[in-house]
């Protein structure tokens, strides 16, 4: 298991991929527009202008070694506003990314790593899963309009392949039923996997491509095995 | 999964939720009645379907849960700013399994001054981050009277079941 970002010798300001339109970090006007419209400007010293600048000095172990990329929401909303079309959420992107595993803070890189092992961020057990979702679907079923309601795992040819939210398995049960209310309805032909049902990438938010890599290789292994047709995009 | 599978997509389709829920309105898969919302609600553009799907994939999802929200609600708004330059929620990027809630708390600022600016009663979002954020940001600035709902469960509450 890779417990560290590999050794990249590249800067961030060479190595964080660049927007569509190709510009170079080095176009920066320090305009500070990025900055105006970032609601985190001035919070414990974040600055979004001030992170480009520091990377274009290649000062970025100062920003790696602190907080300020994790308080970044990753919105884009600096980048959708600037005047150069500077990328500014993958050089933070990339800056996670360089950060110690162990460093990674709060639940994000448990998560991956636990998704690596089991298939989900929780590292529920498929028998566990299996048993949440059927009690759920059984309470559904016990409403008059859905009385016929089943949930169908792993089915093969199925048309839908809906996968979950780990929020929903773990605490917020209750709002499973909203999209198999639908589904019902519409009378959807969807199967839900019995593992690897887990719908949110964490690795997205560490920097990490390789989980990333993982996790939607298991989803396509499952649609080719299964001949499930379509992909419902995680919420 | 453009990148790590280029022939996925000939070999299998993909639908967004907002794919989904248009396409079973459109085609009259299901039925839904607005006044099963009589709330004046609110609808926050999550950024991964908004601004960023707009920039990885050309294309912002801007525009479908509008059509979908005209269903199935009775009176709703849009807040300012909206679409391309809406305020995130503050709860993107991973920071709601961060243990910084202060700066979270704190960057939600905005979204409430929206919600407040809206007088709504219902803020509806197609998102689980955006979910909890907005819960979360009610609670810390005590405003009260606020519902928070997905798009699909909006969806899903003004359902027409025939039993
Ligand atoms: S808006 Fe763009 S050009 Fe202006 S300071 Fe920010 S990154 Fe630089
Ligand atoms: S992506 Fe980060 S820096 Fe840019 S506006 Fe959002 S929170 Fe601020």
């Amino acid at each position: 298991m890779a417990t560290n970002p590999p050794v990249n010798e590249d800067p961030v300001k060479t190595a964080a991929p660049r927007r569509p339109g190709n510009q170079a970090p080095e176009m920066c006007l320090a305009c500070g527009t990025c900055a105006a419209g970032c609601p985190l400007t001035g919070q414990d010293g974040f600055d979004p202008r001030k992170i480009v600048r520091l990377v274009l000095l290649e000062r970025e172990q100062e920003l790696i070694a602190s907080d300020l990329p994790w308080l970044c929401t990753l919105c884009g909303k600096c980048e959708y506003a600037c005047p150069m079309g500077i990328n500014i959420v993958n050089i933070v992107r990339t800056l996670r990314g360089r950060v110690a595993r162990d460093k990674v803070p709060g639940m994000i890189h448990k998560g991956v790593a636990l998704c690596r092992q089991t298939g989900n961020n929780l590292g529920l057990p498929a028998e566990d899963f299996e048993f949440i979702i059927t009690d759920v679907a059984e309470e559904l079923a016990a409403e008059e309009e859905f009385a016929d309601f089943k949930i169908a795992f792993d089915k093969p040819e199925a048309n839908l392949l809906h996968t979950l939210h780990n929020k929903l398995v773990n605490t917020q049960n209750e709002d499973l039923v909203h999209w198999w209310k639908i589904f019902h309805v519409a009378g959807e032909d969807f199967t839900i996997p019995r593992e690897n049902w887990e719908g949110v990438n964490w690795g997205l938010f560490s920097g990490d491509d390789e989980a990333m890599q993982l996790s939607v290789g298991r989803i396509v292994t499952h649609m080719e095995q299964l001949e499930i047709q379509n992909l419902m995009y995680p919420e | 999964m453009q990148q790590w599978y280029p022939d996925f997509f000939d070999r299998f389709g993909t639908l967004t939720v907002f794919d989904l829920l248009e396409d079973y309105l459109a085609s009259g898969r299901i039925k839904v009645d607005k006044t099963a919302h009589p709330q004046r609600a609110l609808y926050h553009d999550p950024c991964n379907y908004g601004r960023k799907s707009r920039e990885l994939f050309g294309r912002g999802y801007f525009d479908q849960p509008r059509r979908v929200m005209d269903q199935c609600l009775a009176e709703w708004t849009d807040s300012q700013p909206s679409r391309g330059n809406q305020y995130c929620c503050g709860g993107g990027g991973g920071t709601l399994l961060t243990p910084f809630k202060a700066p979270r708390i704190h960057y939600g600022r905005r979204k409430i001054d929206q919600i407040k600016q809206a007088r709504a009663e219902l803020v509806v979002v197609p998102c689980h981050s955006c979910h909890g954020q907005i819960k979360a940001l009610l609670a810390a600035y005590e405003v009260k009277g606020v519902e928070v709902k997905y798009l699909w469960e909006v969806v899903a509450d003004a359902l027409i079941v025939e039993s």
